[in-house]
């Protein structure tokens, strides 16, 4: 169910920046040069601000920083991989090399959940984050994400 | 007339329009439309007989109706989804008021033969939009327009009345030659808006602060104590030469920012106060309207209609939110929703009164201009949103009862958060875990499905948990169950 939401042209398999607001800047404009999101400041900094609750970070070196927000029109996750690892405040203090960034339109609360408990149970695997980290392309990260989804029923 | 027989009156066609409500929704006309209409049918060309030729007494209602009704468009505004929007909201409510008076000005001075200050009259007479047009089009009517457009739409329509009042006020006060020149309008301006920006504050603070301590023994007594404070805000504005309608608004949206005392009856108590406003504003005006004194002026009357929703307003949006980034059909959009109401009829009876020359004409072809707007703008947004691709359809805004809105007296929102997968939370039932007593886990997605939670609920790592509660205790849930859990526990 993740697949159909994740788009392929704003996967990053190498990101730049090694910090929370840098990366969330870099996947976010991304998805705008994919013609999925239009305000790139505006995503941002309201994608930083739910940050400010408490870290999206979720240890094992994975982070899924999400939010709602009424300009979306459809339901978009996209994925980030950091080969250095970037400072995203997590719980346990380790650098975080996976990023999951979800933004869900502001009706859309359940499906929200649901694709969020979905990105979180298939990251448990331990097998499944090895593959993500050892991906090279967007092509990549997308056929493996696929797969997973698929298989993890 | 006798008083039994007012009362009879009123209630009857206040009753009958109140019902007519429901027509609204059917045949997708806007309410005020039909109170109008009503209005006109109980006056004495329609089926009621009623004669009522009082300027006077239309016009105190009116003010009166118009007061509560503004200080409601602040109350109601949801400031949330305004902010970011204030620039170009009130670029729009000022300059935008100020270009589409000039526009239709000149061009009621190339048609209509009227001398530059009664063209500019009529102009400032119908500059506004109107809140309660805009509203009542923009809910009742199954819209959902994307992105921010509602909420600069509604910001717009509810701030820029007082401009509107000023300016009309201001081109009268020239008519009757008080102010030597127009370049006398701007300090008066500045201080017209600034005093009443000032006094609407003021009166806030001080209002809200006696609301939450006065301590009052009925508590039918705060909404009276703030209809009292409404009033005076306007009294106070005014009198120190303010704009109070522009007070009242600013006092409507300090109340909706800040928390007091029976809040949320208040906003309810407000909002039917402000329906009953509008009935009664608009069965008035229905009655001082003669249809057979409009016949005459149709010719001009659809000239000035045209010319306000073809150029008057598309120039006036497009001018002032050049230096804001909206696409080209977003402009197009906004300039279609711009549609009239109360406020010109209003104002429209203010050179009745003043005693200007060209004052029948002129409110004649005002009433026109307003039924015009609310036709074919009011009737006909849906289709031009959708040609436009503005619109979100509406089986898309399926509501699930996982929402919560932004609610008057609950300062709780709905969060989400992922329980990290080492939280020492992880293995615990629910009524374990230290969380703030503020704070309530209503709802648990994980895997496939969706769990509502007990106090035995056991957390498992990856849950998604939608928190109600406030911000700080939010903050507080999770960093909770951030806590990690003890390293000998560690799996790998």
């Amino acid at each position: 169910m993740i697949a159909e939401y994740l788009v392929k042209e704003a996967i990053i398999p190498d990101l730049r920046s090694g910090d929370k607001a840098g990366v969330v800047r870099e996947m976010v404009e991304a998805l705008s040069k994919a013609g999925s999101v239009r305000d790139v400041d505006g995503t941002t900094e309201w994608l930083l601000e739910r940050e400010k609750l408490g870290s999206t970070g979720i240890g094992q070196n994975i982070a899924v920083p999400h939010a709602k927000r009424e300009d979306v029109k459809k339901l978009l996750v996209t994925v980030g991989l950091s080969a250095r690892g970037i400072d995203f405040d997590a719980l346990d203090g380790d650098p975080v090399n996976i990023v999951f960034l979800v933004l869900a339109p502001s009706d859309a609360t359940g499906l929200h959940l649901k694709v969020l408990a979905r990105i979180a149970r298939l990251l448990k695997d331990k097998v499944f984050r090895n593959s993500l980290r050892s991906c090279k392309s967007a092509q990549d990260v997308f056929s493996t994400i696929k797969e997973e989804d698929e298989r993890a029923v | 007339m006798d008083i039994e027989i007012f009362i009879l009156w009123a209630s009857a066609l206040i009753f009958i329009s109140v019902l007519t409500s429901k027509l609204s929704d059917r045949f997708s006309l806007p309410a005020l439309l039909l109170f109008l209409l009503v209005g006109i049918l109980a006056g004495s060309e329609g089926l009621g007989g009623i004669y009522f030729d009082d300027p006077g007494l239309a016009k105190t209602i009116g003010v009166f109706a118009l007061i509560f009704i503004i200080y409601y468009g602040g109350l109601d505004t949801p400031w949330k989804s305004v902010k970011p929007l204030l620039a170009p909201g009130l670029i729009l409510a000022t300059f935008g008021v100020l270009i589409t008076a000039v526009t239709v000005g000149l061009f009621a001075v190339l048609i209509l033969k009227f001398s530059l200050l009664e063209g500019l009259l009529l102009g400032s007479i119908v500059s506004s939009t109107d809140a309660a047009a805009v509203f009542s089009v923009l809910r009742s009517r199954r819209i959902s327009l994307k992105g921010s457009l509602k909420s600069l739409l509604e910001l717009e329509s509810g701030s820029n009345d007082p401009m509107a009042v000023f300016l009309t006020i201001g081109v009268i006060g020239l008519l009757a030659g008080q102010n030597a020149s127009g370049v006398q309008l701007l300090p008066l301006f500045v201080l017209n808006m600034g005093v009443g920006l000032l006094a609407g504050y003021l009166m806030a603070r001080l209002g809200i602060f006696m609301i939450n301590r006065v301590k009052l023994e009925y508590d039918g007594l705060y909404q009276v104590l703030i209809a009292a404070l409404i009033l005076l805000t306007y009294s106070v504005a005014n009198f120190s030469r303010g704009n109070g309608f522009l007070a009242v608004y600013v006092l409507g949206l300090m109340m909706s920012r800040s928390a007091f005392i029976h809040k949320r009856q208040s906003v309810r108590f407000y909002e039917g106060v402000a329906w009953l406003m509008q009935i009664a504003m608009f069965l008035t005006l229905g009655l001082l309207v003669f249809p057979s004194q409009i016949k005459p002026i149709i010719g001009p009357g659809l000239l000035i209609s045209a010319m306000l929703i073809f150029l008057g307003r598309p120039i006036s949006v497009f001018l002032c939110l050049l230096p804001f980034r909206f696409q080209f059909k977003e402009k197009v959009l906004i300039s279609w929703v711009g549609l009239r109401g109360a406020v010109p009829v209003i104002l429209a009876t203010f050179p009745l009164l003043a005693g200007v020359a060209q004052a029948h004409t002129i409110f004649n072809i005002v009433f026109f201009v307003v039924l015009t707007s609310v036709l074919v703008q009011g009737t006909s947004i849906p289709v031009v949103s959708k040609r436009l691709g503005l619109d979100i359809p509406f089986d898309r805004k399926k509501r699930y009862p996982l929402e919560l809105d932004e609610t008057e007296g609950i300062e709780a929102s709905l969060n989400d958060l992922i329980v990290p997968y080492n939280s020492a939370a992880v293995g615990q039932p629910i009524a374990s875990i230290d969380l703030p007593p503020q704070a309530l886990i209503v709802l648990i997605s994980r895997a496939e499905h969706f769990i509502i939670p007990t106090g035995s609920t056991v957390i498992e790592a990856g849950d998604v948990l939608l928190v109600l509660g406030k911000d700080s205790d939010f903050s507080q849930v999770q960093a909770t169950l951030s806590k990690l859990r003890e390293p000998e526990e560690k799996s790998s």
